[in-house]
């Protein structure tokens, strides 16, 4: 059964994103809605990742301060607490934030149009609703993400540093001056690029569900749970596969 | 060949066959009413009029196009010539009224937005619906969300009208009220199938009524011939001795 409906949601995400590709290049094009997507996805999500950020940065900071205490590796806690964030961290921790935030609202909202016949309205209107739901939703995703990341783990950073000072007596200088020596453009690209990937997960699994949502509004809570479990397990499974694959990448290059 | 012509409509639902071999001809100008009891694909048979719905097998032409294979960019300029008028309104509730009616202009016209806006208040006067210009979805009642959504489908000018139960569900009132703009899109000569439950509407704006039973029509013929004929099936349909 459950085989059964992991090849049904394969099938159906792959006939979506090659119908969305397709469209993708065909006017209309709906500017417009993409960026109320990129404000409802990235400008409301700031805060979430505002304090997703700052909390893994100053958590990582305190464990890897009082664990390494012992051992008088303090000195490293900028490195690691980086390195961490902007490799791991930063990415897939905002990306299940926005999987749970954005996904559940996406496929939530998707899906109450799909019962409601609004999706039906849209294409007996002469539209699409690939055009006008679910390619803004993805642009949106593959937007708003990135740059979420990007102010996650400069908050992530800055929130290790707060901890390093205040709690484990870490000269701020000394702090800042580490983590330049330690980040280099490949580790923060490794990170920076599977948000891509992390935002197809997203979009596109919260459109599917949404889009096929069945039985009514008890159909929505249901299609909303199966997008944000879906989609997270696709971001910690994908995170293996891409980390290697970037991994491979930095070797040659 | 009519305006429209469903030859040997076939269309199962996990595994059970709910239309067997449908075919009808509706002429221009003319209006059909399908009626048949709860469950027998009625409104499939609608939706497959505009490819919200896929035939098994069989033909559907409108205008002499056969369009049960094409694809959704195919059937676009279908959907601007035939309308579907929603059981429910299947009004955009994150739009307003003004919204939601602007939105088939903008799609599919070069309107500037001033004559969006004079197109707007004419058509919501023309409905009863001048104050709900402003309003969302949600605020309206059931016959104002069914008016409107008959407002947004013809906007257009569509030359097919489709309906999906119009007056379901609604007071003698407002059910009038839908009957009477049926009626006065009919006299603009447009050509309409007329799906429903409410056999006084049927018999109030219907040309020909066609019997959907067991997967196929039963029984097609004008309101008085079927009124005149107390043995025939529709008669037993109505006084609920078939269906």
């Amino acid at each position: 059964m459950i085989s059964l409906s992991l090849l049904e949601f394969f099938g159906g995400a792959y006939f979506l994103v090659t119908e969305v590709s397709r469209e993708l290049w065909r006017r209309p094009f709906y500017s417009r809605l993409v960026i109320e997507q990129v404000y409802q996805i990235g400008v409301r999500s700031l805060p979430l990742v505002i304090v997703t950020g700052l909390s893994t940065g100053m958590v990582m900071a305190l464990q890897f301060g009082l664990g390494l205490e012992k051992f008088g590796g303090k000195p490293y806690v900028p490195k690691i607490v980086s390195l961490s964030i902007v490799r791991e961290l930063g990415p897939v921790f905002t990306s299940l934030m926005i999987a749970a935030r954005v996904g559940a609202g996406i496929t939530s909202e998707i899906g109450s149009m799909t019962v409601t016949q609004q999706i039906d309205a849209i294409r007996a209107l002469g539209t699409s609703p690939i055009k006008k739901i679910v390619i803004p939703r993805v642009l949106g995703c593959l937007i708003a993400l990135p740059l979420l990341v990007a102010i996650a783990n400069a908050i992530g950073v800055y929130g290790g540093m707060v901890v390093a000072v205040a709690d484990l007596g870490l000269d701020q200088q000394f702090y800042m001056q580490k983590v330049y020596q330690t980040i280099l453009l490949t580790d923060y690209m490794s990170g920076f690029m599977k948000t891509f990937f992390f935002a197809l997960f997203i979009s596109i699994t919260a459109c599917y569900y949404g889009l096929n949502v069945k039985g009514g509004t008890k159909g929505v809570g249901t299609a909303t749970t199966m997008s944000v479990v879906t989609s997270s397990i696709f971001i910690f499974v994908g995170d293996y596969f891409l980390t290697k694959l970037f991994w491979v990448f930095e070797q040659w290059v | 060949m009519g305006m429209i012509d469903v030859r040997n409509f076939a269309k199962s639902f996990d595994g059970v066959q709910v239309h067997k071999k449908v075919s009808f001809t509706v002429n221009k100008g003319e209006c059909l009413g399908i009626v048949g009891g709860s469950g027998v694909g009625k409104s499939v048979v609608l939706r497959s009029l505009i490819g919200l719905e896929k035939p098994d097998s069989g033909e559907i032409y409108i205008e002499g196009e056969e369009i049960s294979k094409y694809s959704e960019e195919q059937l676009i300029p279908i959907r601007t010539k035939v309308a579907y008028v929603f059981q429910n309104g299947a009004l955009f509730d994150s739009m307003s009224v003004y919204e939601n009616l602007a939105y088939p202009l903008r799609e599919h016209t070069k309107m500037s937005e001033s004559e969006i806006a004079k197109r707007i208040h004419e058509q919501l006067s023309e409905f009863g619906l001048a104050e709900a210009e402003s309003k969302e979805p949600a605020q309206l009642s059931g016959g104002m969300q069914k008016r409107v959504g008959l407002a947004r489908s013809i906007i257009i000018g569509p030359e097919v009208i489709l309906y999906d139960e119009p007056t379901a569900g609604l007071d003698p009132y407002n059910s009038l009220k839908i009957q009477e703009m049926i009626l006065r899109l009919k006299a603009k000569g447009s050509t309409s199938i007329f799906v429903s439950h409410d056999m006084p509407s049927v018999f109030a704006v219907c040309d020909r009524i066609a019997l959907l039973l067991d997967g196929e029509i039963k029984a097609v013929g004008r309101p008085d011939e079927l009124r005149e004929d107390p043995d025939g099936l529709l008669q037993k349909f109505v006084s609920g001795e078939a269906g």
